[in-house]
């Protein structure tokens, strides 16, 4: 746990998942000159980490993971333009961009949402697609936000195929080596990403953000 | 009763709300809210209970949580407002008596209570699990085939004629057509032609569902299955399933896999959402009977603590205040070929048969590869009727069941236990266990046996 109480506060916003307390504590210490870079990697992201934790260990569950989820993205709404304005390139603090989405004909969204929730968490600016999106919406959406990476989930064995087209279609498009596609679903495994070209898949949300953090940089 | 198009209407006209919304704010925070009043604990060393006040407690609040939100319609973005009294009048109507099947192959299902003297029943197969064509029929012969198995169950043809089943694509229609004529023709082979089955399990869109509505492939003496999305929601695709029965009359079996450790939150949470799906289900599935399927957030399978637990609370929360036809998906997370697997599916049996559930199974190796045979599911049988036979009181189930815990809990921690696929544990000309599977079975049968199961 961090020192500063100020930096301490925002840890316990975020792990209480409260978008009130997390913008309140942002505020305050960006009103006693803490500097912002601190703020996110100290503050933010340890928060983050801790909740992630408590997921693994069984003690959270989804719920307080959106409320988490929420409670960064209040906070970084206040901490981000000033970082944006004190470094050059601030944008760079967010570690990259990444589109996720249940691929179409699925439905299933749980485990897809624990993971968009996860990487939020973990710094990514991620952002949902929601379920049942088709392929060429998720390339679009990619392509406009100017994303590092596309993340796809699909439950069903009879959708998984749709990882593969969304694969086919960025190579036809020559956009391929743009993006850093990982997959992620009950019956997705290393093999499967494998053979569709993927760049990796992960059994777990926590191994899917360490995945992330190694493939994917700003 | 509620006319059905009413729930259509109310779809298209009721008030709107943000999937996120309605996930965290209404789901998430009112189970929260509902826990904490009826101070709803679960214990990971009582995983079936004897506290018929924790029960009422469950059931009120999983009743009241229904009755508060209603149902979701992820088509539309509007929620599916349903009033106290339409609750109340689905748990009056709700089957108490289901037949299946025909003929000499005709099983009634029946509303369970705790001490009934009827046996539970159960339906042989591995529902949802990814099959290849080649040992579809063999493998549902293996069950079928089980003379303690009243009922049929299939798995997910993965493909047909060396095509990919894509969902949505019109391959659905033609592969869950080859699907029943698998299953007919399994019935047939084994002398069952009138078994009752569950299936159309190989289309997930709705297509393959009207496709098999016709007396040549699903009867309207079978079942088929009417999903709740996760959680409390539905959608045009899975209502079409119910208008579909409407006419034609297939059995509707609902399907809400409660996600235990996500809306609901830990088990206590997730087995007030669990009645509160039922009690939804009643009207928006029109189902004549329920299945009971939670799903562990991380590790799937229904073996684990938690997940037992929850089917202890739901099951024993309706056979105590609402009588119901509830079947219980048996998700082990072990495959064939493995004594893991044995132990797993012995333990979820006793929790099922005293907690007024029937059994379906098993969906071995998470449900995720063809690692399943009929073996597993003759032990979920004998156990159960053992467990029935006994009188088993619900103290003495809990031992029971904590002893096997050990010899199965680590394959939690570790990276799966997949097992063999279904081709590696039987042959599948003469479709009978392979001697090393069939040696594994006598050896954990033997093992249930001293530890004090009446096999």
């Amino acid at each position: 746990m961090p020192e500063n109480p100020q930096i301490q506060a925002i840890v316990a916003a975020v792990v209480d998942g409260d978008p009130d307390a997390s913008t309140e504590a942002v505020q305050a210490a960006l009103a006693a000159d803490i500097d912002p870079l601190s703020i996110l990697n100290e503050g933010l992201m340890t928060g983050a980490d801790e909740v992630g934790r408590l997921f693994e260990r069984g003690e959270y569950f989804l719920p307080e993971l959106m409320l988490a989820g929420r409670a960064l993205r209040a906070a970084m709404e206040v901490v981000k333009p000033v970082l944006l304005e004190k470094y050059k390139g601030g944008d760079s603090q967010v570690k990259g961009k990444i589109v996720s989405a249940t691929v179409q004909t699925d439905i299933h969204d749980i485990g897809k949402n624990i993971v968009s929730s996860m990487l939020t968490a973990a710094g990514f600016e991620v952002t949902d697609m929601g379920v049942d999106v088709p392929i060429k919406s998720i390339i679009d959406k990619a392509e406009e936000i100017g994303a590092q990476a596309i993340c796809l989930s699909a439950l069903l064995t009879t959708s998984m195929p749709f990882m593969k087209d969304l694969i086919q279609l960025l190579n036809a498009r020559n956009i391929r080596e743009n993006y850093v596609v990982l997959v992620g679903g009950a019956s997705v495994n290393a093999e499967w990403a494998k053979h569709i070209g993927a760049d990796g898949t992960a059994r777990n949300a926590a191994d899917a953000v360490k995945l992330a953090r190694e493939l994917v940089t700003n | 009763m509620l006319n059905y198009l009413e729930i259509l209407d109310r779809a298209n006209d009721g008030p709107y709300l943000t999937e996120e919304n309605w996930d965290l704010e209404k789901v998430a925070m009112t189970t929260k809210r509902l826990v904490k009043k009826y101070k709803i604990e679960w214990n990971p060393n009582e995983i079936v209970t004897d506290d018929p006040a924790l029960s009422e407690a469950i059931f009120k609040a999983g009743y009241e949580l229904a009755v508060t939100l209603g149902a979701y319609s992820r088509t539309t973005g509007r929620i599916i407002e349903i009033s106290r009294d339409e609750i109340d009048e689905g748990i009056r109507t709700m089957p108490q008596e289901v037949i299946m099947g025909e003929g000499k192959d005709a099983r009634t299902l029946h509303a369970r209570r705790l001490d009934d003297e009827r046996p539970p029943l159960f339906f042989g197969g591995s529902p949802g699990t990814p099959v290849p064509e080649r040992m579809f029929l063999a493998n549902v012969m293996s069950y079928m085939q089980e003379p303690l198995i009243d009922l049929a169950t299939c798995g997910t043809l993965v493909e047909v004629d060396g095509r990919e089943v894509r969902t949505g694509n019109p391959i659905e229609i033609v592969s869950t057509r080859r699907e029943l004529q698998y299953m007919r023709q399994g019935l047939k082979r084994v002398g069952r032609a009138g078994m009752g089955m569950l299936a159309a399990q190989s289309s997930v869109s709705e297509l393959g569902d009207l496709a098999v509505a016709h007396p040549d492939y699903l009867r309207p003496c079978d079942s088929h299955l009417v999903p709740v999305l996760n959680e409390l929601k539905m959608d045009h695709r899975n209502i079409s399933r119910a208008v579909n029965s409407l006419e034609y009359g297939m059995i509707n079996a609902s399907l809400p896999c409660v996600i235990v450790g996500g809306l609901g939150g830990g088990p206590a949470g997730s087995a007030v959402v669990n009645v509160a799906s039922y009690l939804i289900a009643n009207i928006t599935c029109l189902a004549d009977y329920h299945i009971l399927h939670p799903i562990h957030v991380r590790h799937i399978a229904t073996s684990t603590r938690d997940v037992m637990w929850v089917i202890n609370a739901t099951g024993q929360a309706f056979a105590r205040h609402a009588p119901s036809v509830i079947v219980a998906d048996i998700y082990p997370k072990s495959g064939a070929g493995t004594k893991e697997l044995l132990y797993e599916t012995a333990a979820n049996s006793i929790v099922n048969a005293v907690s007024g559930n029937h059994l379906e199974g098993c969906g071995s190796a998470d449900g995720n590869a063809p690692n399943c045979s009929g073996l597993e599911a003759r032990l979920m049988a004998e156990v159960a009727l053992a467990t029935h036979r006994m009188r088993m009181s619900l103290k003495d189930a809990n031992e029971f069941v904590l002893k096997l815990l050990p010899k199965y809990e680590r394959v939690f921690t570790q990276d799966g236990n997949p097992g063999r696929p279904f081709d590696q544990v039987y042959d599948t000309v003469k479709i009978q266990p392979l001697d090393f599977w069939q040696k594994m079975y006598e050896e954990v049968k033997t093992e249930l046996k001293v530890m004090g199961l009446k096999l």
